[in-house]
This record gives structure tokens, sequence and C-alpha cells, in this order.
């Protein structure tokens, strides 16, 4: 790892004296990584997906399956984090040094909220997949049907042309 | 914004809106006489205080259920078509083969097209030539 304040570029470029003239005679561009890789120190993973709840340490309120309600999940722990919330305010007028456990499920209600949130996006990158592909389909029909009304306006204007000149 | 974009900053702010409630009626409530005998706490004005205080609670909470309405009212608008997971993708197969079909018809359609103008192109520089020559049209 160079540690010098400017470090000189990788000695690699002498490997490519000769890519104009023979591009074979140079070695190929590394393939892509696939798995995890370190960079500066930190790993990194390629594998980009979203860790579940218990990989992070934290309960899971919602029913877990393949299928989840994501509506109805969220209005519940909405409902659930208003609750909460008056109980917070009740702890702290009658019992106020019991308030750490009633925050410590706020948070967690919180936390649920997020990742749920989270987990919606994937299904939102795939609406927009299918969003872009019909606009896609879309365009390459009227492009097709753009393309047929002139070819035969061309046809029809090559022919009468013809017919003018024979007549001349 | 996106619809989940903006339930995320609506489920932030109704966690603002909670921890500012909580936290500016803890620092601002007026002292509470805990038992009668400790001294009296000392009025520093607290005639006004009393009742611009009672308000707080009342705005702050009302503040609050406003915006738990709202995100029920983002959740209510989140556009999720029933199917799930499976069904997204081979709605997305089948589009990418109608896509592709599409597309090639697409090709065909610029290829003779373009054969056609290079013939139609050839056609008038041979008309134009024979003008400008001008030999006879056969």
């Amino acid at each position: 790892m160079a540690t010098a304040t400017y470090p000189p570029p990788p000695p690699y470029y002498r490997l490519y004296k000769d890519y104009v003239q023979d591009p074979q005679s140079a070695p190929e561009p590394p393939p892509p990584i696939e798995g995890t890789y370190t960079c500066f120190g930190g790993t990194y993973t390629t594998d980009d997906v979203l860790p579940s709840l218990e990989e992070q340490g934290v309960r899971q309120l919602y029913p877990k399956g393949p299928n989840i309600d994501f509506k109805k999940e969220l209005r519940s722990l909405n409902r659930e984090l208003q609750l909460h919330l008056l109980e917070l305010a009740d702890v702290l007028v009658e019992r106020p040094s019991q308030y750490a456990r009633r925050v410590e499920e706020i948070s967690l209600i919180f936390k649920n909220l997020h990742h749920l949130l989270n987990s919606l996006r994937p299904h939102q990158a795939r609406a927009t997949l299918i969003h872009i592909l019909e606009l896609q389909i879309q365009q390459r029909k009227q492009a097709v049907e753009d393309i047929k009304r002139r070819r035969e306006e061309v046809q029809r204007v090559l022919k009468e042309s013809l017919g003018t000149l024979d007549g001349h | 914004m996106d619809v989940i974009s903006q339930l995320q900053e609506q489920v932030n702010t109704v966690a603002s809106v909670a921890f500012n409630t909580f936290g500016s009626l803890q620092r601002d409530a007026p002292s509470v006489r805990l038992s009668a005998s400790y001294p009296e706490p000392p009025q520093t004005a607290a005639a006004e205080d009393a009742s611009s205080f009672a308000e707080q609670p009342k705005l702050m909470s009302a503040a609050l259920v406003k915006a738990a309405k709202q995100f029920d009212a983002l959740v209510a608008g989140l556009p999720l078509p029933e199917g799930g997971e499976e069904a997204q993708l081979k709605r997305i197969a089948d589009l990418q083969a109608e896509n592709d079909a599409v597309g090639q018809e697409l090709q065909k359609q610029l290829e003779a097209a373009e054969k056609e103008l290079k013939l139609v192109q050839e056609l008038f520089s041979q008309a134009t030539d024979n003008c400008f020559n001008l030999k006879k049209p056969e």
C-alpha cells in the first residue's frame, strides 16, 4: 500500500507500450470482483442485500413470512408507536425513574418501521423497471409505425413522380 | 419525492416532534411539591408561565397526532399491487421478451428503409447526372 504523500502511478503502464500496434500484447483488465473486497482498510461486499433485523440484533415486531401486507403492518406499527408514547407520558408523571424501558421500546418500534420501509425499496425498483420497459416498448412500437408510414409515403410519391415523368 | 422517501421523512418527523414535546415539557414544567415537609418552591413569575404553559401540551400533542395521521394517509396512498415478488419478476420477463421482439421488428424496418433510401439516392444521382449531361431519357 502506497503511503507516500503523492504516490507514483502503478508500474503496469510499461506493459502497454505496444498496445496501439497489437492490442493482444498487453494484459486484459482484471475481471469484476465478486464477493467481499477490502478498500482502504475497510471490507465491502458486492452483494447489496438489506440485512434482516435479527442480523442487526433488533427484535422484529411484525410477522415474518414470504408476503407481508405492508400497509397493514405499517398502520399497526404506527398505532403501537402512539400507544407507547402515551405510556411514556404516564410513566414520566407517575414513576419517572422507569423511563428507560419505555424509551427502548419506542426506539425498537422506530427501527422496525424504518426496516419495513427499506424492505419496500426492492419492490419499488422492480416496479420502476416494469414502468421503464413498458415505456420503451411503447416508444419502439411508435417508431415502427412511423417508419412504416414514411416508407408508404415514399412509395406513393415515387409512383406519382414516375407517372409525372412518363407523361413528360 | 417518491412515496417511500416521504414515509421515511414522516417517521423521522414523528420522532422529532415526540422527543421535542417530551423535552420541552420536561424543561418548562413548573415545579411540583413532593411532600409537605419540604419548603415551598420559589415562585418565579409563575402566573403568566402557568397560563401559557397549559397551552403547550395541547399544541404539541395536536402536532404529534397530526403527524401520525399524515403517516397513515401516506400509507394508504402506497401503490402496492397484489401478487408479490414472483408476479413482478414474471411481468419483467414478459416485458423483456416483448421488448426484444418489437426491437427486432424495428431493426428490420430500419434496414429496409435504409436500403430504400440508398436506392432512391442512387436513382436520383443517376437522373441528375443524365440531366446535367443532357442525355435523353430512355
